[in-house]
Formats: structure tokens, C-alpha cells, sequence
């Protein structure tokens, strides 16, 4: 049984149809990248998971369990943390005081606990911990992009659902960011990523699914979308031309 | 100089109503993003419950102002059931008008209870007031301004140093994140609305034996509430402390030296001044760096 399933989802913005029965799966203690251009319904995807988005047709399964029309607060206490896109740190909180709040899922921890608990993440994030008690709109889009990260893992998730972490990131700490997407991974933290950046996403991941346009096109090992010209060509950028024209 | 500090006594203590109302006003605002047109109201129902149990029912004053603000604590959940819950996915412009309607409700089944004559509520303290030096303290006065240092202590200590405050925070600043965090922001918004009908509660219980409990104090209280929030720079916590502070100040003072009949004038011209030269009011700044 795989930890998360989607099936024919299905999702609408108005007259525009983002998913068009999109089914995905992902094992427990997998990493798996969600790869496609502009408009292809990756974060469409992952706010139907977290219950941001509310599917017209289709159903999603967790652990088994159907949690199609539940909530956001809801799924998140199921297991399952959404850093979004554009990382949405709370401006006028602390790095600490927004990584404290990521357990706010978990019920019956004391502020004590949970203050240990966000220390503890600054030993993953050390870049960050100068910062702890910086504003969030001061943080430079690195460093929020940690903040968001740790707030999630304080969730302690059994799903983490990562949204473009290397959006507007410069070069070397997009590195420093996927390193600790590694080092989730290694906690056996199981991760639906989406990326844009795809040369990144694979090098993280177990499988990858590639998405046009609210369909699936292709499915395989990192390996086996990375040897495909066409893909490559099209969607897997880097440095193609498809990269270049939208750059 | 005599009657500068005096007068800076009873600004301050004036002041420190439209503080804690405007105070609701921020709350409110920051929690949902809409103005709550009903949020003088507020102060008038408290002050009219104060009416009922320590006038007409005779019983005593703390006795009567505990349950006061137990019904303000129930109005506050009525209020965000009935006026904003059922429109929370829509525009600000249904909220605001739907907090327009209930201000009307409340206001005239008010009047239709008690009719339009002013009711009379006797001062906390037997002792009217004293003198320290040239200086003649009001007791009501003093209350007022000690309730209000507690209250903002309070409310300082609540929103930095507990978990529930800063969920409350969060839940202002980003509601969609709050929720993906597991942050019931219902419960939050709830909370909000309750806590902000108390401290307005808590001002017309206040000023009530100063003013005439009224059907228009309600008004009055607001507009000048809002003018203190305007000084303040809209949404700011502290702003709207220190613009109720110096709004209080302002007007009794014009009223001293240049006109009684005009005082509420003074509230609406400052308002005006700073609407047209320093739209984001005092702390502006703040405000914009935010967004």
C-alpha cells in the first residue's frame, strides 16, 4: 500500500481545468519529484494533498485512508506538512518562533518541548541559527527557505510536501537546501517534491513523475528520465533550450 | 502649568478609553482584515449590561461588571458566529456592511429596551477623587488609566510570550499557512473577536459612569476610536495605543483652551490633518515594511 495515492485527480480553478486525472503514487521512505514546466499542475498537485485545493473529481488516499474534503488543519495532524511555494514565513514572527509553530499539529507538547524541539533543528539548518531570533521578513529568501523547511520537519511528518525549495535561490544555496532534502530523506522521512530546477530534483530523488499541462507524461527511475532526449529536451531544463526561452 | 498637568490627567484618562476600543479595532482588523463597524457597540452593550445588573437589579459593582464581561465574552462568540463567520471566504465589503447591520441591531434594540434618555451609572470608588499637589486626580479617571497599563501588559506578555499568542499572530499575518501548520484559524479568529469585545467591553464599563450610558456612545466611542487607530497607523498595536493616548490629550485640551462645544471637532479635525499629510500615520513605516 503506497503512503499517499492519488487517483484521477481532478481539479478546477474557475472555467480552467489544472488537473486533468492525475494519478500518483509514493512508497513510504521514498523521495519522489513532481518535474514539469509552468502551468503543469505540480503545486496543483500538492495543495489537493494538503487540502489547499479542492478536487472536482478523483479521490486521495493517505495511509490507506481516503482524506478527500478534509481540511488543512486536519491533514496536517494526519501526518502530512505542505511547505508551500514562496515559503510563506511569517514576517512578523522569529525564525525560532516560526519553526515552534510547525508542531502545532501535535497535540499535548508544552512550549518547553517544542523549544527544545526547534533548537534541535537548528543543528540540521546551522546556517539559520545566527538568525533565530531574527524577524522573518528581515531573513534573506535562503534562509526563509530553511525556516520553512524546519518548520515543516517540526510537524514531524510522515509526508513532507516540498514546493519549489530552490525558487529564486542562488546557485550555492540551492545546494545547501537539497543537501538537507538529503538529509531528510536519510531520516526516512518520506518527500513528494516539486521542482522546476529538474537536474536538482532527480539528484534527490527515487522516482520521478513528469507533468504537462495538469497530465502525467512520464514516469521512471532519475536514471531513466534523464536518458530520455525529448524530456530531457523539454522539461528536465537545466541548461536546454526549453530552460533558455523561458528564462 | 497647573492646568497643563491637569489636563493632561483627564486627556490621558479619556485617551485610554479610545485606546482599548481602538486596541479592538486592531485586533480585529489584523485577524480578519475587515473594520469592524460594530466594534463601538461593544462598549455601549457592556456599559448598558452594567445597567441592568448594578441599576436595575441593585447588585454590586464588581459583581455586576464580572458579569458584564461574561455576557461581552458571549457577545464576542454571537457576534463572529452571526456577523462574520458565515462571510469569512468573502470580500472585506459583505463583512464591513454585515458589521454596519449588526451595529444597527444592537443599537436600536437598545433603544427600543431603554428608549432614547441617557442612563446613569454611579462611579466605581465612593471617594470622588484627590488632590496631589495642584494636580486634582479623579478616581474614576486613575482607574481607568490603571486598567488600561494592566490591560496592555497583559495583552504585551500574551502575544510575545505564549504559544496561543503567537498562533494568534501567525494566524493574522498568513491565514492559509496557519491552517497548513495545523493552527485551527477559526479558533483563532474566534478568540480574536471574544478578546476584542472584552477590552471594548472593558472601556465602556470604564468610562460609562463619565459619559452617559447612551444608544449613541457607542458612535461616538468608535468614531474616535477609529480617528486613534488612523494616528496610529491602521493595524498597528502599539499605533493604536498611543494614538488613543494622544487623541485623549488633543481634545481635552482644545476643548480647554479653545472650545467646549467643539472638543469631538478636534478628534475629526487631527483625523483629517493626518489623513492628508501623513496618510500611514506614526508608525507607518512599520506597517509597509510588512507587506
Amino acid at each position: 500500500m503506497p503512503l499517499i495515492e492519488c487517483k484521477d485527480l481532478v481539479v478546477r480553478y474557475g472555467e480552467i481545468e489544472a488537473l486533468h486525472g492525475l494519478s500518483i503514487a509514493v512508497e513510504a521512505g521514498e523521495v519522489v519529484t513532481l518535474l514539469g514546466g509552468n502551468g503543469a499542475g505540480k503545486s496543483t498537485t500538492l495543495r489537493s494533498i494538503s487540502g489547499l485545493a479542492k478536487p472536482a473529481a478523483g479521490d486521495i488516499l493517505f495511509e490507506g485512508q481516503s482524506i478527500l474534503g478534509l481540511g488543512p488543519e486536519e491533514i496536517v495532524r494526519r501526518g502530512i506538512a505542505h511547505v508551500p511555494e514562496g515559503r510563506r514565513v511569517f514576517p512578523g514572527l522569529s525564525a525560532r518562533e516560526n519553526i515552534m509553530l510547525g508542531a502545532s499539529n501535535r497535540k499535548g507538547l508544552s512550549k518547553a518541548q517544542i523549544q527544545r524541539e526547534a533548537d534541535e533543528m537548528f543543528d540540521l539548518f546551522a546556517d539559520i541559527r545566527p538568525f533565530a531570533d531574527a524577524l522573518g521578513w528581515t531573513l534573506s529568501g535562503g534562509q526563509q527557505q530553511m525556516v520553512a523547511v524546519a518548520r515543516g520537519l517540526m510537524a514531524q511528518p510522515k509526508l513532507l510536501l516540498l514546493d519549489e525549495p530552490s525558487l529564486g535561490l542562488a546557485p550555492v544555496i540551492v545546494q545547501k537546501v537539497f543537501a538537507i532534502i538529503g538529509q531528510i530523506r536519510e531520516r526516512g522521512t518520506t518527500v513528494l517534491l516539486v521542482e522546476q530546477n529538474a537536474r536538482m530534483g532527480l539528484s534527490v530523488a527515487d522516482r520521478g513523475y513528469v507533468l504537462e499541462t495538469g497530465r502525467l507524461v512520464l514516469t521512471g527511475n532519475p536514471a531513466e528520465l534523464w536518458a530520455n532526449e525529448d524530456i530531457r529536451a523539454a522539461y528536465l531544463g537545466g541548461h536546454s533550450r526549453a530552460k533558455a526561452a523561458a528564462g | 502649568m497647573d492646568l497643563v498637568l491637569q489636563l493632561l490627567f483627564t486627556g490621558i484618562g479619556i485617551g485610554s478609553v479610545y485606546a482599548l476600543v481602538a486596541l479592538g479595532f486592531v485586533l480585529i482588523f489584523r485577524a480578519t482584515n475587515v473594520v469592524n463597524f460594530a466594534q463601538g457597540e461593544f462598549s455601549m452593550v457592556a456599559a448598558f449590561l452594567m445597567v441592568i445588573f448594578a441599576v436595575d437589579l441593585g447588585w454590586p459593582y464588581w459583581l455586576s461588571a464580572l458579569l458584564s464581561l461574561g455576557g461581552m465574552a458571549v457577545y464576542g462568540v454571537i457576534f463572529n458566529l452571526g456577523v462574520y463567520y458565515p462571510l469569512r471566504h468573502r470580500t472585506y465589503l459583505p463583512v464591513i456592511i454585515s458589521t454596519i447591520g449588526a451595529s444597527i441591531l444592537v443599537t436600536n434594540t437598545m433603544l427600543a429596551l431603554y428608549g432614547p434618555q441617557p442612563q446613569v451609572l454611579a462611579p466605581v470608588f465612593e471617594t470622588p477623587g484627590f488632590n496631589i499637589g495642584p494636580v486634582y486626580l479623579d478616581s474614576q479617571y486613575l482607574l481607568i488609566i490603571a486598567v488600561t497599563i494592566v490591560l496592555v501588559a497583559f495583552q504585551y506578555w500574551f502575544f510575545e510570550h505564549t504559544l496561543l499568542g503567537k498562533k494568534l499572530q501567525a494566524t493574522s499575518q498568513d491565514k492559509e499557512m496557519a491552517s497548513l501548520l495545523g493552527i485551527p484559524v477559526a479558533a483563532m479568529i474566534m478568540i480574536t473577536f471574544v478578546y476584542s469585545a472584552l477590552i471594548g467591553g472593558l472601556a465602556g464599563i470604564l468610562v460609562a459612569p463619565i459619559l452617559f450610558v447612551s444608544i449613541q456612545m457607542g458612535g461616538t466611542i468608535a468614531l474616535k476610536a477609529f480617528a486613534a487607530t488612523i494616528i496610529g497607523g491602521f493595524g498597528d498595536v502599539a499605533g493604536a495605543i498611543i494614538g488613543g493616548l494622544a487623541l485623549g490629550v488633543i481634545e481635552t485640551f482644545g476643548a480647554a483652551y479653545v472650545s467646549v462645544p467643539y472638543k469631538d471637532g478636534f478628534a475629526f479635525l487631527v483625523l483629517v490633518l493626518f489623513l492628508v499629510f501623513r496618510p500611514q500615520g506614526l508608525f507607518g513605516e512599520r506597517v509597509a515594511e510588512k507587506a
